[in-house]
């Protein structure tokens, strides 16, 4: 398990985290959002004990981080960390070996990641000479060939088209299945919560949320109600309890101030008649995030 | 294995196979082969033909007896006419015409065209022993008396009155001592400039490609750092190991061996202390500047910024090769004797002080436990700073990078 607490890292006269906290139990997949600039690689680099903190602990099953075997550990980082003039199959060896692992056994578990993700034809090019999306993917292998206890990805899912996307997905809950705990960053809200159990909303280096997806989602309440009516969009905006309406096609998808307006927005759009659509969520990650990220939180 | 072991390994397979060694090496070989046989080449490819040469000899004394062939056909000519109309029938190169003017010879150069300066410098030399034995001829002296005069050079011997320098080098030992040793700066030059090189752009280039974050998750920032420098100074052993390879091969066949009997002679003149003073120097030169190198490299954010950042290196070394050479012509001089000293220019210039002067014995120990403690002290501050730059990236030059990795790890 690891437990993030009252982290912080200042540089002099600007704070990149301030006191963090969080903790992520085994075998859970665990999100730390936020916009660049918030603090996600300066957190990542120092659970991985590649900066100091400047105050606070980070604990890995009761222990110092800093004591902690490194071959447990696994990184994948933001920008491609690969040589590219090295091969593929040879690259994924090297990096498996100062894990600690055997050429043999290297071998044996390159050959059936590289099948996994579709790179077959592909092993013994030059790094160099594949696509952005490959590179990603060989970097991805490098990270937990070994198979660490936690792996950390940052950004794992940019420059991937959406079948590679995939692809990783499934890859990253099958890591999930083996017991792996996993810690990563993303900008796609939709990859977070699709993969995420729970996770930490950063912005400026400050933690504005970290708890379940579902806890962060009742803070808001279900106020997304979409609905297919013959009313107009002005109509719909001068109903009680409605902040904001937004055309969708030929739908319309309104703000609620709270779930409680639901009702009596139901009784008037219905009007007592068959009603094709009306549906009321919670709001989306990628909707949250920005409205916190986007206000005055901090 | 371990994994300083496992990136030494990897790093110097990555170099050994890398293009720009192999073609720098299969260079540097090419070079030593073709300075080797470059009298065959020469003949095979630009086969020469003698220079012809016309005399006129207007004197009694005889002249022809005393020319020197070499590579000069000479063909006597009456006169002086004669010799002029065959210049410009361009049958000839030049002509040579002696003829007595106040008991001394004159010698006149006739060319179609201006000549060139080796032909001119020849038949300079030419001219001037013939004139000495003329003089000779016109004093009407005895043979012995000629003899004595052409053997006049004086028998120059040497006496140090202080006893603790008395055995000071004779002129020859300090010319063996120079020319091996500007063959050993030189060697020193070429491979700090091109080893750290090599050093900046490799870490550079793995810092810059986020590879280095990879390889810092399992490996400590001071285990990659031992592992690139060393794996370089193999690398340049390797290479040193080739080329002297090549080199011992090239002098042992040529010239059925005339040429290892000549290199023999040379390092015979030389003390077995001097030249393990030189491979020292030599190493811990290399060594220092590979240090200085992966340091320099450690503060870039991008490849391309690789050549900045080694430029300081760069200047020093080239300070060093220049105080050298100005050692050269003079090696006693107070900027050679400060330059053996200084760490970053010792390597090039202490084996120049040591082989062509009368040094003390304890200056060299002095000047090598110098550059010995100096590069283990970069050593660890370069290892300490290299821990704290290599995952810092900013813009800027090369002060401001610093200033950045100082402040964003204290």
């Amino acid at each position: 398990m690891l437990v993030l607490q009252n982290v912080t890292k200042r540089y002099k006269d600007f704070t990149a985290v301030q006191s963090l906290n969080f903790s992520i139990s085994p075998g859970e997949i665990f999100g730390l959002i936020g916009q660049n600039g918030a603090g996600k690689t300066t957190t990542f680099r120092m659970i991985l004990d590649l900066q100091e903190t400047t105050e606070g602990s980070i604990m890995w099953d009761g222990a110092s981080i800093k004591g902690v075997n490194r071959d447990l550990l696994g990184y994948l980082p933001e920008e491609r960390g690969i040589f590219p003039q090295m091969k593929v199959e040879e690259q994924l060896i090297y990096f498996g070996q100062l894990r600690g692992m055997s050429k043999a056994e290297c071998k044996k578990e390159a050959d059936y990641w590289i099948e996994r993700f579709e790179l077959g034809e592909k092993r013994n090019d030059k790094a160099e000479t594949l696509s952005k999306g490959n590179q990603q993917k060989v970097q991805l292998i490098a990270s937990f060939i070994h198979k660490p206890k936690f792996l950390i990805l940052d950004e794992p899912f940019s420059g991937l088209d959406p079948v590679n996307k995939d692809l990783l997905k499934n890859a990253i809950l099958l890591l999930k299945e083996q017991g792996m705990t996993i810690l990563f960053s993303s900008h796609q809200m939709d990859n977070v919560e699709e993969l995420c159990d729970h996770l930490c909303l950063l912005k400026r280096g400050v933690s504005l949320f970290s708890g379940s997806l579902l806890d962060l989602k009742k803070q808001y309440g279900k106020t997304k109600l979409t609905v297919r009516t013959q009313l107009t969009k002005e109509a719909l905006a001068k109903l009680e309890g409605v902040k904001s309406v937004k055309e969708e096609r030929d739908q319309y998808v309104l703000t609620l101030e709270s779930e409680q307006y639901a009702e009596g927005i139901f009784d008037v759009v219905s009007n007592g008649t068959y009603i094709e659509k009306f549906s009321l969520d919670y709001l989306s990650l990628d909707e949250i995030f920005k409205d916190k990220v986007g206000g005055n939180h901090v | 294995m371990s994994k300083f072991l496992i990136l030494l390994k990897e790093n110097y397979k990555q170099k050994l196979k890398a293009k720009s060694f192999i073609v720098t090496t299969v260079l540097y070989i090419l070079g030593i082969t073709v300075f080797f046989f470059w009298s065959d080449i020469k003949e095979a490819l630009f086969a020469e033909q003698p220079d012809e040469i016309i005399y006129v000899n207007t004197t009694s004394f005889d002249v022809g007896s005393m020319l020197e062939d070499g590579d000069i056909v000479w063909t006597q000519f009456a006169s002086t006419s004669d010799a002029e109309q065959a210049l410009k029938s361009e049958e000839y190169d030049a002509a040579i015409v002696f003829s007595a003017e106040n008991s001394t010879l004159a010698v006149n150069l006739l060319s179609l065209d201006p000549l060139p300066l080796m032909m001119q410098q020849e038949l300079s030399a030419n001219a001037n022993t013939i004139g000495q034995f003329y003089a000779m001829d016109q004093l009407n002296l005895t043979p012995e008396q000629s003899a004595q005069l052409v053997n006049a050079a004086p028998q120059i011997s040497m006496k140090t009155l202080n006893e603790a320098a008395s055995d000071g080098k004779s002129e020859e030992q300090k010319s063996a001592g120079m020319i091996v040793s500007y063959i050993a700066g030189f060697l020193v030059y070429i491979f700090v400039i091109s080893f750290l090189s090599i050093v900046t752009s490799d870490v550079a280039s793995e810092k810059g490609s986020r590879a280095l974050e990879m390889l810092l998750v399992s490996v400590k920032a001071e285990t990659h750092f031992k592992a690139k420098v060393t794996s370089i100074f193999l690398v340049a052993l390797s290479q040193f190991a080739l080329l002297f390879g090549t080199l011992f091969v090239l002098l042992k066949i040529t010239d059925g061996g005339a040429k290892w009997a000549m290199v023999s002679e040379i390092l015979a003149e030389l003390h077995g202390q001097y030249l393990l003073y030189v491979a020292a120097f030599l190493l811990i030169t290399i060594f220092l500047f590979l240090i200085i190198g992966a340091l320099l490299g450690s503060l870039v954010s991008k490849p391309e910024e690789a050549s900045q950042a080694m430029m300081p290196a760069m200047i020093l070394v080239i300070i060093a090769f220049f105080i050298m050479v100005t050692a050269t012509s003079n090696p006693d001089t107070l900027l050679v004797k400060i330059g053996s000293y200084v760490p970053f220019t010792a390597g090039m210039v202490m084996p120049m002080r040591i082989g062509a002067t009368d040094i003390g014995a304890l200056e060299p120990l002095i000047s090598l436990a110098i550059l010995a403690a100096s590069t283990f002290v970069m050593y660890l501050v370069s290892l300490s700073f290299y821990k704290r730059s290599v995952l810092t990236y900013s813009t800027g030059g090369l002060i401001q990078k610093i200033k950045t990795v100082l402040k964003v790890t204290t």
